[in-house]
C-alpha cells in the first residue's frame, strides 16, 4: 500500500461528532424515525394501488370483485352444497365478513413475506427504517380492505340488520386485527429474507388457517367434538378476531375469556414480530 | 483545523453467494456443508480517513470492491467487521437504483424525497425545483420504466442533491448522463465541495475523476493499493494497467 504525505497531521484533526450508521438504536428512536417518515409509509401503498391493475379493463374494481367472487364460491360450496348455511343465522353476511377479514390477514402476511425482496431498488437507493417496508405493505392491504368494507355495509343493510352502537368499536377491532397482521408480516418478512423457501410455504400455512379459523363454517361444527382440538383451534387469535367483526356487525356470541386471550396474543405477536424483524435490520437489501 | 467526515477502520465486508453447482439435497440437509454457499470478501481490511472538502476518486478494476465500500459507507450494508464512522448521513447515488417502475417520474421524485425523510411541506416546496433540475420536461409524467438509463440517472441525481448532502457518494451514476446534464451535475458537486462537503466518486472515466477529485483511492481485491493526491494515484493506476 502506498501512502503519500498525510495532508492532515494527527494533531490538527478534529473528529468530534462522528457516529456509526450501523449502531443499533433504541426501539423508541426507531419508532420515532418511522413516525417521521409516515408520509412515505403511506404514499408507497397509495401509489402502488393506483398503478395496480392498470393493464386490466376493469382496473381497480378488481380489488372489490376478487373477494366478492371468492365469497360467492364459498357460499355455493359451503352454504348450498354442504348445508352450513342452515346452521348459521344470516349466513351470507356471516360468510362475507369471514372471507373479507381472513383475506386481509392472508394478503397482508403473504405480501409482507415478499415485501423486502420487492423493494430492493428502494432500499439500495435510500436509507430508512426497513420496518417501513412491511408496514406500508400492511397499510396498502388495509386501504383495500376499507373499500371492501363498503360491501359488508351494503350486505348489512340488504339483510335488514342496519347499524348498531357496537359499530363504534369497529376501529378497535381493526386496530387489533392490524396488530396481528403486522406482527405476522414482520415474522414472514424476515424469514423469507433468510430463507427464500418461505414464500413457497406461506401459501400452505395460510390455506390451512383458512379452513381452521371459521371463515366459511363455524369452528364448532367440525372441531367441537374433541375438547383439546377445540381449544387449540379457538385459541388461535384469528378465530376470535374474525368473530369480533361478526359480533360488532351481526351480534354473534362473544367468548370473553378467549377474546381477552386473542387481545393479548395479537399484541404479543406484534411485539415479538417487531423485535424479530429488527435483528436483521442491516441485512435487508444487502444482496 | 480540519475535521473528519468519514472514518473507515479496518473494514471487511463479506458476501455469501450461492454457487451454481449445489450439493445434493441430502448433503445440504444433513451435512450443513456444501449448501452451495460461498463467501466472497468484497472489502478486505480497508482503513482511511476522509475530511470535509475532500473529493475522493475511487479507482480499481471491476469487482475490486469500490461499490461495496461505498454502500457500506452509506450504511446500506453492514461491515462484517471493522467500523465506519460518519459526521452526517451520506447520500448515495448509484446506477440501477430504481424506485417504483410503474409510477411516473414525478411520483418517484415525491417518494424518493419522502424516503429521505422530507415532510410533505418540505416536499411541496422543493418539488418544482427538483423537476426543473432533472431537465426531463414532459417526460416527468411518464412511467419510470419507460426511462432510458440516462434519464433514470438524472432523476435519481436530482433527488439525492435536493437536500444539500454533506457527504455524497456517487457510483458511476454520472457516466450515463448526457453532456448537458454532466455539466449541471458538476456545478452541483462543486458547490457541495465549496460548502465543505465530502465527495466519493466511483467512475471508470479517469478524466472525470481527475476533473472533480483532489484525492485518489486505488482499490484492488478489496484492499487499498494507493491513497494520495489524485494525480499521483492516477499515475500509479495508469502505470499498472
Amino acid at each position: 500500500m502506498t501512502v503519500h504525505d498525510d495532508p492532515h497531521p494527527e494533531s490538527e484533526v478534529e473528529d468530534q461528532g462522528l457516529f456509526s450508521l450501523n449502531e443499533s438504536v433504541s426501539s423508541r428512536a426507531y419508532v420515532a424515525d418511522i413516525w417521521k417518515r409516515r408520509d412515505f409509509a403511506l404514499s408507497l401503498p397509495i401509489e402502488e394501488l393506483q398503478s395496480q391493475h392498470l393493464d386490466t379493463f376493469l382496473g381497480n374494481v378488481w380489488h372489490l370483485f376478487d373477494p366478492v367472487i371468492n365469497a360467492g364460491i364459498y357460499f355455493l360450496v359451503f352454504g348450498v352444497f354442504l348445508g352450513v348455511g342452515a346452521e348459521v343465522d344470516n349466513f351470507i353476511l356471516w360468510l362475507v365478513i369471514g372471507v373479507f377479514a381472513y383475506d386481509l390477514t392472508a394478503s397482508t402476511i403473504s405480501g409482507g413475506a415478499k415485501s423486502i425482496a420487492g423493494r430492493q431498488g428502494l432500499m439500495r437507493s435510500f436509507r430508512f427504517p426497513r420496518a417501513i417496508v412491511p408496514i406500508s405493505n400492511a397499510l396498502g392491504h388495509l386501504l383495500s380492505f376499507g373499500f371492501q368494507f363498503l360491501v359488508i355495509i351494503a350486505c348489512t343493510f340488504a339483510t335488514g340488520i342496519g347499524p348498531s352502537r357496537r359499530w363504534l368499536l369497529l376501529p378497535v377491532v381493526v386496530l387489533l386485527h392490524s396488530a396481528f397482521n403486522l406482527g405476522g408480516s414482520f415474522i414472514a418478512a424476515r424469514l423469507n429474507d433468510s430463507y427464500r423457501d418461505m414464500q413457497e410455504i406461506v401459501p400452505f400455512v395460510l390455506r390451512l388457517m383458512r379452513y381452521t379459523t371459521g371463515v366459511m363454517f363455524p369452528v364448532e361444527t367440525f372441531f367441537g367434538k374433541n375438547a383439546l382440538i377445540d381449544f387449540v383451534v379457538r385459541a388461535n387469535p384469528l378465530v376470535q378476531l374474525i368473530n369480533f367483526y361478526r359480533w360488532v356487525i351481526i351480534g354473534t356470541d362473544l367468548n370473553i375469556g378467549l377474546s381477552a386471550l386473542a387481545l393479548i396474543e395479537s399484541f404479543a405477536i406484534l411485539w415479538f414480530g417487531f423485535r424479530f424483524f429488527r435483528v436483521a435490520e442491516y441485512k435487508y437489501g444487502k444482496a | 483545523m480540519t475535521s473528519l467526515s468519514v472514518k473507515v477502520d479496518d473494514v471487511h465486508v463479506d458476501y455469501e453467494i450461492f454457487s451454481e453447482r449445489r450439493a445434493g439435497l441430502r448433503q445440504r440437509l444433513v451435512g450443513g456443508k456444501g449448501s452451495g454457499r460461498r463467501v466472497i470478501k468484497a472489502v478486505n481490511g480497508v482503513s482511511f480517513e476522509a475530511f470535509r472538502g475532500d473529493a475522493i476518486g475511487l479507482l480499481g478494476s471491476n469487482g475490486s470492491g469500490k461499490s461495496t465500500l461505498l454502500r457500506a459507507i452509506a450504511g446500506l450494508v453492514e461491515p462484517t467487521s471493522g467500523e465506519i464512522l460518519v459526521s452526517h448521513e451520506p447520500k448515495i447515488l448509484g446506477v440501477g437504483g430504481a424506485l417504483m417502475l410503474d409510477a411516473t417520474g414525478l411520483k418517484n421524485i415525491k417518494l424518493g424525497c419522502l424516503a429521505m425523510g422530507m415532510t410533505r411541506d418540505e416536499l411541496a416546496e422543493k418539488v418544482d425545483e427538483i423537476v426543473e433540475f432533472t431537465g426531463l420536461g414532459e417526460a416527468i409524467n411518464r412511467p419510470f420504466k419507460t426511462y432510458s438509463s440516462g434519464m433514470r440517472a438524472r432523476l435519481l441525481f436530482s433527488i439525492s442533491v435536493s437536500i444539500q448532502p454533506e457527504i455524497l457518494l456517487v457510483d458511476e451514476a454520472l457516466a450515463v448522463g448526457d453532456r448537458n446534464f454532466k455539466d449541471k451535475a458538476r456545478v452541483k458537486i462543486e458547490s457541495l465541495l465549496a460548502n465543505a462537503g465530502t465527495l466519493f466518486l466511483v467512475s471508470h472515466s479517469t478524466s472525470e475523476i481527475e476533473r472533480l477529485c483532489n484525492r485518489g483511492l486505488w482499490l484492488e481485491n478489496g484492499k487499498i493499493l494507493a491513497d494520495g493526491p489524485i494525480a499521483d494515484v492516477i499515475a500509479e493506476y495508469g502505470a499498472d494497467t
